[in-house]
């Protein structure tokens, strides 16, 4: 029977680390790609993700189970992102709370034959947004947290989150119009 | 379909779809290494320990002092304690308040390393 991570953590408290190891492999990529989305690059993200999980180590004893062990180490890997560039931090701050009403998730099925082409434009268009986008989009999409988890694990208020959220799709809205556009021109 | 609502539909298709981007190497092996080299800090240092016991035996000290005091000199203490209070009352009322401040602010300030550690995590 598989070891539930909640016996790992313990282990690994008590200083085992047979444990600590496995918890490594099973969470090395979310929070890698959590870095890879911030610095865009391969090697400065690996360099992060080791540090995130030496300090992990560290500062196990501290934790107390009261969130997930996943969002705990998003909460390493963020705040190791901020001192690897000083203007994220700023840059969230400076995003406001001007959009406080739920923002709603959309289910309407995309036909796979327009989708592809523009699913494909849509993702560089993600790749472009500004880092602190990237951070929330990231947080919210690729990871599945909700807006409390991610303002929690940020340390930014709720309407902060959901404006940054809102505002990158809003930025995504204008790449799509632009795309749209020069397919009517051509 | 409308299109503004097509246009959610497709970020939304684009943002859900995003993979995850597989790791060019594992670090499990450098942070196994990392971590068997650098020892995990006490909860508890030396440090504190020292604190704890200097602060212990200064009120053991205190204890015992009080405890084996001649009665008289006790008393004569006392007075001394009383004529002091009530010098300050009279030549020096901010003394005793911007005393209290003064500690009260000194303890809230030894609370700040532990804060900044916890905002930090």
């Amino acid at each position: 029977m598989p070891e539930t991570e909640h016996s790992l953590i313990q282990r690994a408290q008590k200083g085992d680390h047979d444990a600590f190891e496995v918890l490594t492999e099973e969470h090395q990529r979310y929070v890698y790609n959590i870095a890879l989305r911030v610095v865009k690059d391969e090697n400065e993200a690996l360099d992060l993700t080791q540090e995130t999980f030496v300090r992990a180590w560290m500062a196990l004893a501290n934790f107390r189970g009261q969130s997930q062990l996943r969002t705990w180490l998003y909460r390493i890997v963020t705040n190791l992102c901020y001192n690897r560039l000083p203007n994220l931090r700023r840059s969230l701050n400076d995003l406001g709370n001007d959009v406080m009403e739920e923002i709603p998730d959309f289910d309407n099925p995309v036909r796979e034959f327009e989708s592809t082409e523009t699913r494909k434009y849509l993702h560089q268009a993600i790749e472009h947004l500004e880092e602190n986008y990237r951070l929330l989009i990231a947080l919210r999409y690729q990871h599945e947290l909700s807006y409390e988890e991610i303002a929690s694990t940020l340390n930014l208020p709720l309407g902060t989150v959901k404006t940054g959220i809102f505002r990158a799709k809003e930025q995504l809205r204008r790449s799509l119009a632009h795309l749209e556009e020069s397919w009517i021109t051509n | 379909m409308d299109h503004k609502l097509k246009q959610n539909a497709l970020i939304e298709d684009a943002l859900k779809s995003q993979p995850l981007a597989s790791m060019p190497r594992s670090i499990t092996m450098d942070v196994m290494a990392r971590i068997q080299k650098d020892a995990r800090p006490s909860l508890f240092t030396w440090s504190d320990f020292m604190l704890g016991l200097v602060i212990a035996s200064c009120v053991a000290a205190l204890w015992f002092a009080s405890q084996n005091l001649p009665p008289i000199l006790l008393a004569k203490l006392r007075i001394q304690g009383i004529l002091l209070y009530q010098d300050f009352l009279v030549n020096a009322r901010w003394l005793i308040p911007v005393s209290m401040f003064g500690l009260a602010a000194f303890l809230a300030a030894l609370t700040i390393p532990y804060l900044r550690r916890e905002l930090l995590k």
